[in-house]
């Protein structure tokens, strides 16, 4: 593909704790929202503000994203057994329906849900357009960011906004990453967004100037691999490409080898 | 240079029958595949019915990733291999806890399994490790794409591949939706939140779209994959994948816009891909979940669409007679929509004995109906307002 055409228009980026209270349109669906949910209306809010672009984004754009391992805290896991074991601490399906399922807090299901982070972004900026909501790799980034550009040269938007957003730090994704050989060392809670425009009216922060995917297929039960990134981190998992564009200069060459089997690389030069 | 875009094969594993002819033909019977939970004790769930497949085969530890692998085995046998490179586009279901082992956690001096394929089960299977298993069995070489838009998947991964081989970028596709929440987990998250029928005693009248006294859907579990290839070169063709359209709702997190914007926006985008017109329609197979609030948003939006035709056109309802398969719901959807309309029939909607006011379309109660059709379109509309609806073409 030749996306010289496209320009990124705005960018936003967050790790760790945020508050999105200042970009939500309802602020009664905060309930609703956990720490990934969080993450992506900062990342979008940060980027849309950045780019220009009124906050009410239309029929006109779309939303490419890419969404880390599902988030589980041990505090909703511990809440749950609790009322789910017998006497002799086995699982008990008579516990469990009539104690336990009732104890798990019905928000729960719209806080870890991974297309709920789109749902967010979607509400709060009025994204009406085409989307890709893709899992959970920074692999599945690229394939996002490649309908991006697709949809844009063909002119289906005018605007995409590409995220990646991953929380990480929480029982169920450390234990998935624990179980893998290699383990991974160490992840982070992060998201971030690109605004891609086709031939914008505005200054463009940043252009992609080549992007290739490629893939090598494996068994993931007899063999994995380390993600090895130059030009990110890959604590970052899939929001580690879009991190780094933001705080990046010049040229930004990007190189991804994932734990998934696919290859990719990206360059950029920022403005 | 757009290309045209055929479906050469079709797999499919789901509650009435794991092949496309013997889901055809049941769908065509009017014949429900719900009941009683057996895959596990419900105790006293509120909702102890489903609509399970019926499997004697070896099962992986996750049945959607089992259900995937048979539905892909099956559409790439009647496709043969097509030529050049191809990908892999899946909606899937999220990988959910087994209790078992979350309370073997929780044991003094408990250990992790010592092989990795057995720690990778454990817990729970994460689900883009079915994409890598389908991919490596089949030699998919391109990138594969996971599809997570909940109820939308599996349509969003059809569609998606049908754009990735009508642009050039891919040369084929395998495509689809697995999943299966009949799981103490998915069973309970479901109840909590008082989405599925409670209606335990009459297990084949419980999914009840468009019909006054739905009071929620039934879970179902499956998967069915697609193979896309170029029509030009394409040698089995069943079917023409025509358009595709999704949207957003951009509107409340449980409850679709009340107009039906985001539904009606998708479809719309869908006939405008193929180059068609709402005049085109013959036949749409609806999401038609049998909650409260979707079937008659949906049929606001359709109403929109058709306009003054919208009552003489039929809309049907796969979930009246496999449940709600969330991920996989779109992919086994577009099966039952190709196989039918290779049939020159329109399965029925059953269970629809009083229809609620505010749906009032030709929804095709009780009883197939002969109807050739040349254009189908085929809705899914997720929790979380992600639309995404598809348009076949008969070949």
């Amino acid at each position: 593909m030749s996306p010289d055409s496209l320009a990124v228009t705005g960018l936003g980026a967050v790790t760790g704790y945020c508050d999105p209270v200042p970009f939500l349109r309802v602020r009664k669906q905060r309930k609703f929202m956990g720490v990934q949910d969080d993450l992506a209306v900062v990342a979008a809010g940060r980027a849309i503000e950045s780019a220009g672009l009124p906050r009410a984004l239309g029929q006109r754009a779309g939303l490419y994203m890419a969404v880390g391992y599902i988030p589980f805290e041990r505090i909703d896991m511990d809440e749950l057994l609790k009322g789910s074991v017998d006497e002799r601490g086995a699982f008990s399906m008579a516990r469990f329906s009539t104690v336990g399922y009732e104890s798990v807090n019905p928000l729960l299901t719209f806080r870890c849900l991974s297309n709920m982070p789109a749902y967010h972004v979607s509400a709060n900026f009025d994204v009406q357009g085409p989307y890709v909501v893709t899992y959970p790799g920074a692999g599945q980034f690229y394939l996002a960011l490649e309908e991006a550009c697709a949809a844009l040269k063909a002119g289906t938007i005018d605007v995409a906004l590409v995220a990646g957003v991953a929380h990480q730090k929480n029982f169920l994704v450390q234990h998935h990453f624990a179980r893998l050989d290699p383990p991974a060392d160490r992840i982070e809670d992060a998201a971030a967004c690109l605004v891609l425009e086709r031939a914008p009216d505005r200054p463009a922060r940043a252009h992609l100037r080549e992007l290739a995917i490629a893939y090598e297929p494996h068994n993931p039960f007899e063999e994995t691999t380390a993600p090895r990134e130059t030009g990110a981190d890959p604590a970052m998992g899939p929001a580690s490409l879009a991190v780094a564009l933001c705080g990046a200069k010049g040229t930004l060459r990007h190189e991804l080898v994932a734990r998934d089997g696919i290859r990719a690389s990206s360059t950029w030069e920022l403005a | 240079m757009r290309r045209r875009v055929a479906i050469t094969g079709m797999g499919v594993v789901s509650p009435l029958g794991n092949s496309v002819d013997a889901l055809r033909d049941a769908l065509l019977a009017g014949r429900s595949g719900v009941g009683p939970i057996t895959v596990f004790d419900p105790a006293s769930l509120p909702t102890r019915i489903a609509a399970e497949v019926k499997w004697d085969g070896p099962i992986l530890r996750d049945r959607k990733i089992t259900f995937a692998l048979e539905a892909a085995r099956q559409a790439m046998e009647a496709a043969g291999r097509p030529r050049g490179e191809g990908g892999l586009s899946l909606g899937i279901g999220l990988e959910l806890f087994s209790m078992d082992d979350l309370v073997a956690m929780q044991r003094p001096g408990f250990a992790m399994p010592p092989s990795r394929r057995e720690r990778l089960g454990f817990l729970q299977t994460p689900s883009d490790l079915c994409v890598h298993m389908i991919a490596r069995r089949h030699d998919l070489t391109r990138p594969p794409l996971t599809h997570v838009s909940a109820c939308a998947a599996g349509t969003d991964a059809i569609g998606h591949a049908l754009r990735l081989v009508a642009s050039g970028r891919r040369d084929w596709m395998l495509a689809g939706g697995a999943d299966s929440m009949i799981n103490p987990f998915g069973v309970g998250g479901f109840c909590r939140i008082g989405a599925t029928s409670t209606a335990n005693d009459e297990p084949s009248r419980a999914s009840r779209p468009f019909d006054r006294g739905r009071t929620g859907f039934v879970l179902g579990e499956g998967a069915a994959m697609l193979v896309l290839e170029p029509l030009e070169t394409a040698t089995n063709v069943l079917a023409e994948i025509a358009g595709y359209g999704n949207s957003f709702d951009a509107h409340g997190i449980s409850e679709p816009h009340p107009e039906g914007r985001g539904a009606w926006q998708a479809m719309a985008r869908a006939l405008a891909d193929a180059g068609l017109t709402p005049a085109d329609v013959d036949c749409i197979n609806a999401h038609g979940t049998s909650t409260t609030k979707n079937d008659p948003v949906e049929t606001l939006a359709i109403k929109r669409l058709l306009g003054d035709r919208a009552k003489r056109v039929p809309v049907c309802a796969t979930k009246s007679m496999i449940g709600h398969l969330i991920s996989a719901a779109g992919a086994v959807e577009a099966v039952a929509a190709v196989a039918c309309m290779r049939a020159g029939r329109v399965h029925p909607t059953i269970n629809l004995d009083q229809p609620d006011p505010a749906c009032d379309l030709d929804y095709v109660p009780h009883v197939a109906r002969d109807h050739e059709q040349r254009v189908v379109l085929s809705n899914s509309f997720g929790f979380g307002g992600q639309n995404a609806s598809i348009v076949l073409k008969h070949a």
